[in-house]
This record gives C-alpha cells, structure tokens and sequence, in this order.
C-alpha cells in the first residue's frame, strides 16, 4: 500500500450508510411494504366503488413506499466494494455512518464504540475506557489510523474493515500503546486475536443462519424406516438439521473428518474408531461429521450423502434388555434395522462399554465383529487410548477389523477457537460475557492443572466451572483464576489482599515466632515465597527445592512446618515422606502409588492438594532408584505416577532434609568458623565422600546448613515450649513462668549433643506441666493466678523421674 | 434522490435478478427435483426391499416386493417432481412480472397522477 488512504464523506457508500442509521432499515421494512400495499389498494378502491379519480393519484404513491422499502433492504447489508481502495468503500456500514466530514481518532473511537465490533472488543478486552480516554483529538492523526486499518486488513484477509480492525488500528497509533495497553494486562497480539476473534464470531452466526438442512421433502424417501433405532438411538443428524451446531473447521478435525469419511466411505472395514484422550473431541468430531453430511459438498464421497448419524443409548438398551440373551439379540435387530434402511450410520459413544463388562455383563463384541466383517453396517466408535489397547489385546480379531483414527490433544491456537465455539452456548445458558483475559487463563491454567482430559475439553470444561464467578457478569481473568483456586486448592493469581501481602513481607518474623535463629535458612525459604506469588518466578519449575543440611534438633522440620502453618493454611498442608522408610530399590512404586492404592503416597497427596510443603526428611537414606525419580520433580515441578499419570509439584515448596555431616558441621563450629565459611567446602565434602551425587545436588536452589544451637537459643526455645503451655492452660485461667535458673536447668537436662533440642520439649513439658497440675490439684492454683516455677522445684520434679 | 434512482436502475435491478433465481433454485431444492429424479426407480422407503437368500419361492416373493416398493416409489416421486416443476415456474413467472414492472414502480407518483388529471376511472 503505497497510496494514502483517503476517507471520502460525500462518496455514495459513506451517504447510503448515513442513510441506513438515520432510517433503521431493518424495522421499517417490512411496514414500508404494508402501507405501499394498503395505499395502493386504498386508491384503487376509491376510484372503483367512489368513482373519484384522485384514487389513482393515492394507489401511485404506493411506488413510493415499495421504492423505500426496496432501497431500506439494500442498506441493511451495504456490504464492501469489492474493488474499492478508498476507506469509505471498505469500512462496515455500521462505523461509516457515525462518522463526521473530517473525524479526528477521538471521533472514531465513539463511532466504533457504538458499532457491533467496537462494543465486542470492548466487552470482551475491556479496552472501552481506554479507546476514547487516549484517542487523539487531533484531525491530523487520523491519517495514520486509516493507513493502519487498511494494512490489517490486508493483513488478516478480512472481508472488509469492521469496527473491530478499527478498534485495532486506533490503538496501535496511539502513543505508548504497548505500554499503556500493559496496564490492562494486554498485548498487540491480543489486540489482533480479538480482531480475530470478532471476525470468527461473525463467520459462526452466519454459517448458524444459512440453510443447516439440505436435500428436500423427498431426501429420506429411498431410504428406510426406523422405528426401533428412533426408540434407543439419537439422531444426532435430526438434532443438527433442526437446532444447528456451533463448531469450527479446525485444520486438525478438518484431517480426522477426511479420515472418518475415507474410512467409512472406501473398502471392507465401513467403520472408523476414534481414539483420543477424554476432552479431545471424539464426540464434537461426529457432530461435526453429521452437520457436514447433512449439507454434502464436492468433498464428501457420494457414498455418504445425506447419511444420518444415530448414536445408540447403552443405558437404554440395558434397560430394555431384562432376560439373559435379549440384549444381543436387541443390538443385532438394531443394526440389521440400520443395515437395511441404507441411510444410517451407527455411532457407539464410549464404545468400550459394549466389548466389556459395561455393558450388564456382557461383551458384544462377538455379536459386532460379523456385522463390522461383513461391511455392510456404517459405524463409528469413540473410546480412549488405553481402552482400545486394553480391547485390542483382549480381542485381536476385532481391533483387525477396525479402522483406528487417533485423536491428538488440539494446540493453543485450535483450543482458543473451540472455546470461543462452545462460550456462545455457555454465555447464553449461565447469562455472562467471557473476556478474552479469561479464555488465555482458561487455556494456561487448564494445561497446568487439569490434568484428567485433553485439550480442548480441559480449557472448556474449566470456562464452563468459572461461570459461577463471573463478576457484574463478566467471566474474567479473575473469575478463572478463582475457579481453579477452588476446585484444586492452589494459589494461582498474584498476591493482592492486604492480609496476604502483610503475611509474606513479614514471613521471616512470623517464621521465627514458631523456631529460634536459623536466619539464613528462613530468609530463603520465605524469598522464595515472595517471588512466587508476585508472578516473578519460573512457573515450571517447583515454588522452590531446597535441601538443608545439619544435626538433628536444630530447626530443620520445624522450619518445614512453621511455613505450612504460617502461609500454606495449616500443617496439614505438610507432605512429609521419611525417605528412610524407601531404602530398597522397589519401594519407588510406593512412592508414586495411585492414589487408590495408597493415598498417602507422594504422588497421591500432591494430587489432592498441590499447593504444599514437601518434606523429603533424610534424603541420605533413600535408595538410589528413589533418589532418581525424584530428580524430574526436582527440576521441572514434575512426576509421573504408577499409571504414568503426571502429577503437577509446581505450586509446592519442596524441602529435603540429612544429617550428612552433622558432626562435621558441630566441629567446625566448636571451633569458631561461621557456616558462610566452610559451606561450599561440606558440599564438596559430601560429593567427595560419595553420600550425594553432583547431579543431585545441582537440583536443588539453595543448599542450606544448620549449625547447633547454643545455650542463648536453647533458653529461647524454652520460651517458645512454655508459650506452648500457657497456650494449653488458658482454659484454666491459670498461667506458669519459670525462672532464668530454672530454665537453664531445663535447658541442661534436655540438650543432647546427639539428639540437639528434640528432647528439650519432653523434658519441659514433663517437668512444667507435672508442677502445675500438683499445683492444681492442691487448690494452690486459683483461676487467675499466676504460677512460679522455681528452681528447687524442678530439681525435686527431675531427680522424681531421674529416680 | 438522483442516487436512489441510479441505484433503481442499475444495482437494485440487477439483485432483483439475483433474488428471482436464488428463490427458483430454492423451490427446486425444496421438492428434491434433482434427487427424486436420480431416484426414481428406487423403492420406497425400502418397502419390504430386503435381499432374500431363502428358497426359489422366497426369491421370487421378495423380488416381486421389490419391484411393487419401486413402482410406489416411482409414482410417488414423479408426482412431486410434477408439483415442484409447476411451483418453480409459478415463482419463476412472479419473478419475471417483477422484473418487467421494477422499472415502472418509481414512474408510479406519475402516472397515479396523470390517471388523476385525465378523470378516468374503472368501468
């Protein structure tokens, strides 16, 4: 495009659309018509019975309205000049007749708002604010919106420029567009997928409105009856022909419809078996068959003409069937009964439910298979991939004479167009407007969580859950990010109340109000945290892994429980798995058992709440076998289960835990370095000691060391043991302190070097709560007092139990 | 006005054309012409039509079904194409009326007019 576009007010089209709003075309023509034809009788009869011959000069006026009319229908489509250059001539009716004689972007702006395609990207991208807030006023840059819209539209091979490419190419010429769209969380390919979008949308409504069934009042009339199939199937043919289908020709189901017609058109074996995982569109691909053979073009095989698909109803025929024997006597009648019409084409839907056990105990496969040899029954099965492995070995002879059609999950681009196929009946049925924003969450959140069906079912089936969020009747990026929040227990949209916001910049201190010092380790854990539900982590990978090593007792499980209380909802939301518990090389298959094998295997629990702490405690112990299948999870938040089904970490913490060189770590300490000096050497200490591979140990994002607690941090961890109690007796009304001396007896006779502070809070739970209740019991304990635990008193309480 | 009466005679005329021949073709599609007329020997609605493979007599029966299914079918077909045929020329006939008055309705003002100013009326 090297000329300039120019934009014509005084051209024909731009007067005809002008026109077309001022007098609302599509209302008044048909009442035009009516009064032409009362006027022209009116006059005749005036000259006929009152013999007054200005009748004729009324019934000529007639002319007039009919002209109207005529001409009001003509500019109700105005469609495009085909060969027109200039903007006037390519521009929809609806946005050229708002416009002023020199319109600046300001006053494009409003008239594409008022058009179909404006108010459709303003509801669906929610840019309406936006177009007339930034659109400039000046005349002059109009110029630069036409050239934009012109080269869109060459650019997306539409029809003619819609109010939707308009909208497209105002943006596009705005100043800091990127930048400002950024705010609404949009981008330029965005901008265009809703042009897109728009113009798929107008294609489905037209393609709904056109003739859906074709062949006429004598189309059936050499085919035959079919009463018992009227009784158990649906015609899915019928149902099209009558309410019509909403589907698009996506390039892939383009293939498989080519492959079906192929399959059941040509050779032996008239049939064709549809394999694909659940929500791949096994089901929407026969609709679509159904709908193409209703209206038959120059690529469906004459064979096929006008052929009506019935898809049978096993829970009927069961019904029906009460006798042993009538039910494969029902389905052969069933089939000979489609046989003989000639016009029908059987589909079985979860067909595995006929060749199993599905189907009140009986496999007709045997009644089938010389029905499918013979070849003279049409039929189409849709099952899943490992039913038709698990029939294919069960049955050889039957899967020969089968065509197999697999079905692969469809890509983004496909999954985007099928949802935006299926939301027009969602829209209608629960009453809300999808966003664009929600349909792109749908698609990354379903591929991320959804993990029991393909794409596009997963995308449309978590559409269709998120209805129940819509706000003000807007489903929303929100609303989607809500809907999977509740159904799979994840956190998925950024941190935004202040609640959450305070927790996770205050981590460290809630942290530590549950476990002494430990700086470094907290300090990583928590940033970790924060980068992820700011949205600046890497989403493929787990929230964070990380492995601390150091002696027993110093805080490493309590820090894994203190961040499932304090930010995951609870300490139920700890996954623990003592690794020393899988020390032999066949215990992986316990690990990722099926849920209803074990559903406290790792795999199982991550499945029913993904959003948790895992607690890998004495990685050093597990076999080698285990240590591997976990690397995967490790690295890409990944692990495939028994059935080799993908089990989804990347929303968990995981924490692993060993005592590999915790004597090592005391020493060094003992003798004065600080942990930041000697750590990169212990590792290398491990890996050379061979107690964990490099490869391993890469995995992990922060290796961390606990050094052993000294006698400050021990009286702390005291405080936090009596906290504890005096937590427990606030239903008494009584509460406990316990001296400086006394706690460090305490502190004394509950550290073991060996065991560090583990034994710490038996000892002071023994000791304090023995005093207390003998306090209790005593009546020296009122409610509301305060109770004094001195040292003597403890002594006496230790020596008791020591005795 | 001037470009109401060029559209008139030149784009409005010629979809009327277009109009005139998309409802003739639907009048034909409507009654199934094209189909009926490939079909017409076939049975009727598969009357009794099935293939017998039983004894001589039942052959000869099944054959004789058939042939009776046909003769059905071919009457009743021939009579819908009949009814389609006159139903096409019916709205092709409209159609062509149409075409030949489409000029003349905004000349009516006039003539209505000059009707008027001769004193001339019916009978």
């Amino acid at each position: 495009m090297n000329e300039q576009p120019v934009f014509n007010y005084r051209s024909q089209r731009a007067r005809q659309a002008r026109l077309r709003r001022r007098i609302a075309p599509s209302d008044i023509y048909w009442v035009l018509l009516l009064v032409g034809l009362v006027v022209a009788v009116g006059g005749v009869a005036i000259v006929w019975y009152m013999r007054q011959p200005w009748g004729w000069a009324l019934a000529g006026l007639s002319g007039l309205f009919w002209v109207f009319a005529a001409y009001g229908r003509f500019l109700r489509d105005l469609p495009p000049k085909f060969k027109g250059t200039s903007v006037d001539d390519l521009l929809d009716a609806d946005v050229l007749g708002g416009l002023p004689p020199l319109p600046t972007p300001h006053d494009l702006a409003e008239a594409i708002l008022r058009a179909r395609g404006g108010d459709f990207m303003a509801a669906r991208l929610g840019i309406g604010p936006f177009l007339t807030e930034h659109a400039s006023q000046q005349q002059a840059d109009t110029q630069a919106v036409w050239q934009e819209a012109l080269q869109l539209h060459f650019q997306l091979g539409l029809p003619s420029i819609n109010a939707a490419t308009l909208a497209a190419a105002l943006l596009r010429r705005m100043p800091n567009y990127t930048a400002e769209l950024a705010k609404v969380r949009l981008g330029d390919e965005d901008i265009l997928a809703g042009v897109r979008w728009f113009a798929h949308f107008e294609t489905l409504l037209a393609q709904h409105a056109t003739r859906k069934r074709d062949g006429g009042i004598g189309r059936d009339w050499s085919f035959g009856y079919t009463p018992l199939l009227s009784r158990f199937g649906f015609n899915l043919s019928e149902d099209i022909g009558y309410n019509g289908l909403l589907t698009s020709d996506l390039p892939s189901r383009q293939t498989i419809l080519s492959e079906m017609m192929k399959s059941l058109s040509a050779g032996a074996r008239r049939n064709a078996v549809l394999v694909g995982q659940l929500g791949s569109g096994k089901t929407t691909s026969v609709h679509t068959l159904a709908q193409k053979l209703l209206t038959p073009g120059e690529d469906v095989p004459v064979e096929l003409h006008y052929r009506q698909i019935i898809a049978l109803d096993p829970a009927r025929l069961i019904a029906e069937a009460k006798e042993r024997g009538e039910l494969e006597e029902l389905v052969q009648r069933l089939c000979s009964e489609a046989a003989a019409a000639k016009n029908i084409i059987l589909f079985l839907d979860d067909a595995q439910l006929f060749f199993e056990e599905g189907m009140g105990a009986v496999d007709l496969g045997n009644v089938l298979m010389p029905i499918l040899e013979a070849g003279g029954l049409m039929m189409i099965m849709a099952m899943d991939e490992q039913r038709w492995t698990k029939i294919s070995q069960a049955n050889p002879a039957l899967s020969q004479y089968l065509n197999r059609i697999m079905l692969p999950p469809a890509d983004k681009d496909e999954t985007m167009l099928a949802m935006q196929d299926e939301l027009i009946l969602l829209e209608y049925e629960h009453k809300v407007v999808y966003m664009y924003q929600a349909l792109e969450a749908a698609y990354r959140l379903s591929s991320r969580y959804l993990s029991d069906q393909a794409m596009p079912g997963r995308a449309v089936k978590l559409l269709e859950s998120s209805a129940g969020f819509a706000n003000e009747g807007f489903v929303t990026q929100h609303s989607v990010e809500q809907a999977i929040e509740q159904t799979q227990g994840v956190k998925v949209d950024t941190a935004s109340n202040e609640d959450e916001r305070q927790v996770l910049l205050n981590l460290e201190q809630l942290i530590h109000a549950r476990m002494i010092n430990q700086s470094r380790a907290v300090q990583v854990v928590s940033d970790a945290l924060r980068r992820a539900r700011a949205g600046v982590r890497n989403t493929e990978r787990p929230i964070g892994t990380f492995l601390f090593l150091g002696p027993t007792g110093v805080g490493k499980t309590e820090l894994a429980k203190s961040l499932a209380a304090v930010y995951f909802g609870g300490e139920d939301h700890l996954v623990r798995v003592d690794l020393n518990e899988y020390v032999g090389p066949n215990d992986v298959e316990r690990l990722i058992a099926d849920a209803s094998q074990d559903e406290h295997s790792l795999t199982a629990q991550i499945a029913h709440q993904p959003f948790s702490v895992v607690l890998l405690d004495e990685i050093e112990k597990a076999h080698p076998n285990v240590l591997n299948t976990l690397l995967q999870m490790l690295d890409e938040g990944i692990l495939r289960d028994i059935n080799n089904r993908q089990v989804n970490f990347r929303d968990a913490i995981i924490i692993a835990t060993s005592n590999a060189g915790a004597e090592l770590i005391r020493r060094r300490i003992e003798s004065g370095q600080q942990l930041e000096q000697f750590e990169q050497q212990f590792t290398d200490e491990l890996v050379n000691a061979n107690v964990f591979r490099p490869e391993f140990l890469n995995r992990f994002d922060e290796i961390v060391l606990f050094r052993p607690l000294n006698q400050d941090e021990l009286l702390q961890v005291v405080d936090l043991i009596l906290q504890g109690i005096n937590k427990g007796l606030e239903a008494q009304k009584v509460s406990v302190s316990v001296d400086l001396e006394s706690r460090k007896l305490l502190v004394a006779s509950g550290y073991d070097p060996r065991l560090g502070a583990r034994p710490m809070r038996r000892v002071v739970q023994r000791v304090v709560e023995n005093i207390v209740a003998n306090q209790m019991l005593a009546s020296q304990a009122a409610p509301g007092s305060e109770i004094k635990i001195t040292v003597d008193q403890v002594k006496q309480m230790l020596e008791r139990h020591d005795a | 006005m001037l470009t109401l009466a060029r559209w008139w005679y030149t784009t409005g005329w010629a979809r009327l054309f277009g109009h005139i021949g998309q409802r003739a073709s639907n009048v034909l599609a409507a009654f199934s012409v094209g189909l009926l007329a490939r079909t017409l020997f076939d049975p009727f609605r598969q009357i009794a039509a099935g293939r017998s493979s039983g004894s001589l007599n039942d052959q000869t029966r099944a054959f004789a079904d058939r042939t009776f299914s046909r003769f059905i079918g071919a009457f009743v077909r021939f009579m819908v194409i009949v009814i389609g045929l006159l139903a096409w020329l019916i709205v092709v006939l409209i159609g062509l009326v149409q075409a030949v008055l489409w000029p003349v309705v905004p000349l009516l003002p006039i003539v209505g007019l000059v009707l008027a100013m001769t004193g001339w009326v019916i009978g």
